[in-house]
């Protein structure tokens, strides 16, 4: 297998994400579902943004083809991070896909107000949530078309 | 119009209480047209005019019981009384002639100089007409209406005064009879005229504000009812009296009463008009409300701490999801890639902490089904129960094909309910009959019937194991199993949740079994008729 191929195929998810059980336990089903996926994680709000926008130590950052947001963040709530991607020109095209463990009606209207992608609620069964986890896969890696600007900024 | 058809007590009119209008006798002593009043102006005119104008005036004056009649020289001193001012004050002639009448007066009100005030009022202007609070012989008090009239002779030289005086507060025939029912009232009872006075009350006020009677007679009504009263009687620009009061008319307003003592408590005031001589007088029904207000404030407390407990539930056990989801998970991956890896033991340690942390995932999730059915019920609408059904052997549609069950129903009726939450109702009774079976086919029928009530009862009849009737309460409490779990798998939830539904619907849920013979569940619901 050709090492360039690899490097070129890879797709890079920015997962906001502040409970650390919850980076790792993405991270393992990730990594069992789909072994091309560099997952980036920020683990608040004001991080996302500064990733997002390759500011100090992510300067280098690349651009995420998914992001998976998290909505009870500290320092930036998650709906704040949502509303900034959406209304930067350059960003609001990455699609944006709520992953939380409310269920609330108002939060999920509220996502979808602010052009979150989807919106998805974590199982608690670790079963559910690596199928939960297969399907971002199958449907918004694999089948979706997204935007090709991976140089662009 | 609206006042009159609204008195109370229609004896009680106009004309009624008095024998006599206060003008008319006014008119008898100061009118220089009258024959009999001619006396008064000029008590120094011919013998025999006198003698007869006297005797005439004399007659009259001694048949009216029903006001004071008396007349003062110019500095005050009594020169005349006639029996009503006997009656009323308690002086008889020969013990008050040629008193100051300042011993009508309070004490406070003679060293306020009122009664000298009084008369250069009515020197000046020649009538005063007034209400206020008379003191009688034996020291007690009472409000009366009193007109002061200046005599002069025709020179116009002041020679005295004549007060024509009514005990408001006294008992008259159709009075008394009011005084009688303000008696027997319930409540506290307080008559208040338009300027805001009391001037009749009945014992229950004397008791609830802890004044004597005579303490309250002639007494701003503010003073034991400091706010919101007075208020309402005042006539303005924009309405007269009779509108002010008849906005008010037949409504509970609740204020707030002052006792003697300076305590206050909650009361709650109706007010109805009664028409007299004096115009208008506002009769106020008050009752205290203190116990209302406890018991109001304890049912709110209660109501509260139920709904917070049943919210820390919720919030409790959604929260310790969290927490749980991360053991719950790496548990299973931990035993996913290490199973077989360690050692025997480790194989076991890790086995119990999977299932236990599983079984906890289920508790919880029970528990937080069981909290939704209050906090997140819907409203009770027109619910075809036969649907309900339908959709939950739909739900049920597996466990029904693995068993073979057979499920039969009768025509089921329109009722009022939740239809998800009854469908939960139907899945977890039918489920249970299913799942808690001897070997062989689990029967299972649905049928509905009215009782007296008009209530529809249903029964959901299975031919299960059965449940010792020592049990039937236990069963529908939350966690409670009478199986050991390697038996029958379940938290223990699903009749909990069964008889929250059916409590929240307004009805009951019931139980009648045989170990071995199967078990009739029971419930009822209203029907849907009458209701929108």
């Amino acid at each position: 297998m050709n090492h360039i191929e690899v490097e070129s195929s890879h797709l890079d998810v920015l997962l906001v994400e502040d409970s650390p059980g919850d980076v790792r336990l993405t991270k393992e089903v990730f990594r069992d579902t789909n072994i091309d996926i560099h997952l980036h994680v920020a683990s608040d709000g004001v991080e996302a943004m500064a990733f997002l926008r390759r500011e100090g130590e992510h300067v280098n950052a690349p651009r995420p083809d998914l992001i998976l947001l998290d909505l009870n963040l500290p320092k930036m709530d998650g709906r704040v991070v949502l509303a900034n991607i959406k209304a930067d020109a350059n960003l609001k095209s990455i699609p944006t896909v709520i992953l939380t463990t409310s269920e609330s009606e108002v939060d999920i209207v509220k996502s979808y107000r602010l052009q979150a992608n989807c919106y998805l609620s974590k199982p608690v069964q670790l079963e559910a949530f690596e199928n939960l986890v297969k399907s971002i896969n199958d449907f918004w890696l694999t089948k979706v078309k997204l935007p090709q600007q991976r140089q662009g900024g | 119009m609206e006042m009159s058809k609204k008195r109370l007590f229609p004896d009680v009119v106009q004309g009624h209480i008095g024998t006599m209008p206060l003008e008319r006798l006014y008119d008898l002593v100061h009118d220089p047209g009258n024959a009999s009043a001619k006396v008064v102006e000029a008590p120094n005119s011919p013998e025999e005019s006198l003698r007869d104008s006297e005797e005439k005036y004399r007659m009259l004056l001694d048949e009216i019981q029903d006001y004071a009649i008396f007349m003062l020289d110019p500095r005050g001193a009594v020169v005349s009384w006639n029996a009503g001012a006997e009656r009323i004050k308690g002086y008889k002639a020969e013990e008050i002639v040629g008193h100051n009448f300042s011993a009508f007066f309070s004490p406070e009100d003679v060293k306020q100089g009122m009664p000298e005030e009084l008369l250069r009022v009515t020197a000046t202007n020649g009538r005063h007409e007034f209400q206020g609070m008379r003191v009688r012989k034996d020291g007690s008090r009472f409000l009366a209406s009193i007109i002061f009239i200046a005599l002069r002779d025709l020179a116009g030289n002041l020679r005295g005064f004549s007060e024509i005086s009514r005990d408001l507060s006294e008992s008259k025939e159709s009075a008394a009879k009011y005084r009688g029912l303000l008696e027997a009232a319930p409540d506290a009872m307080v008559v208040v005229n338009q300027s805001g006075e009391i001037v009749l009350l009945n014992v229950q006020a004397e008791k609830q504000f802890g004044y004597r009677r005579d303490e309250l007679i002639g007494q701003k009504v503010k003073n034991i009812i400091p706010q919101g009263f007075a208020e309402r009687l005042i006539a303005d620009g924009t309405r007269t009296a009779a509108e002010a009061l008849a906005q008010q008319i037949g409504m509970g307003i609740e204020l707030t009463g002052r006792r003697k003592n300076g305590s206050e408590f909650p009361i709650e005031i109706m007010l109805s008009p009664l028409e007299s001589t004096e115009g208008i007088l506002v009769t106020a029904a008050i009752r205290d409300i203190t116990t209302r207000k406890k018991t109001d404030a304890h049912v709110l407390e209660l109501n509260r701490s139920n709904e917070e407990l049943g919210q820390f539930a919720y919030v409790a056990s959604h929260d310790l999801q969290e927490p749980l989801r991360m053991v719950a998970s790496f548990t299973e991956l931990l035993a996913r890639r290490y199973r077989g890896k360690l050692d025997s033991d480790a194989d076991e340690f890790i086995g119990f902490a999977v299932d236990g942390a599983r079984r906890m995932q289920r508790l919880i999730q029970d528990l937080l089904a069981y909290s939704r059915v209050d906090t997140k019920g819907n409203d009770l609408v027109h619910t075809a129960s036969e649907e309900a059904l339908r959709r939950a052997l739909m739900n049920l549609r597996g466990a029904i094909e693995e068993s073979s069950a057979q499920v039969t129903h009768d025509p089921l009726p329109t009722v009022m309910a939740d239809q998800r939450q009854l469908i939960q109702v139907f899945q977890n009774l039918i489920g249970n009959g299913i799942k808690y079976q001897n070997p062989g086919v689990p029967r299972i029928h649905i049928s509905a019937a009215r009782n007296a009530d008009k209530k529809w009862i249903f029964s959901v009849k299975d031919n299960g194991l059965g449940i010792d009737p020592q049990y039937f309460e236990k069963i529908f409490v939350i966690f409670q199993r009478l199986h050991k779990r390697d038996e029958f798998s379940g938290t223990g939830i699903g009749l909990a949740i069964c008889k929250r539904i059916v409590e929240r619907h307004g009805g009951t849920i019931s139980v009648e079994s045989q170990l071995g013979h199967g078990s009739t569940f029971t419930f009822d619901l209203a029907g849907s008729e009458g209701k929108s």
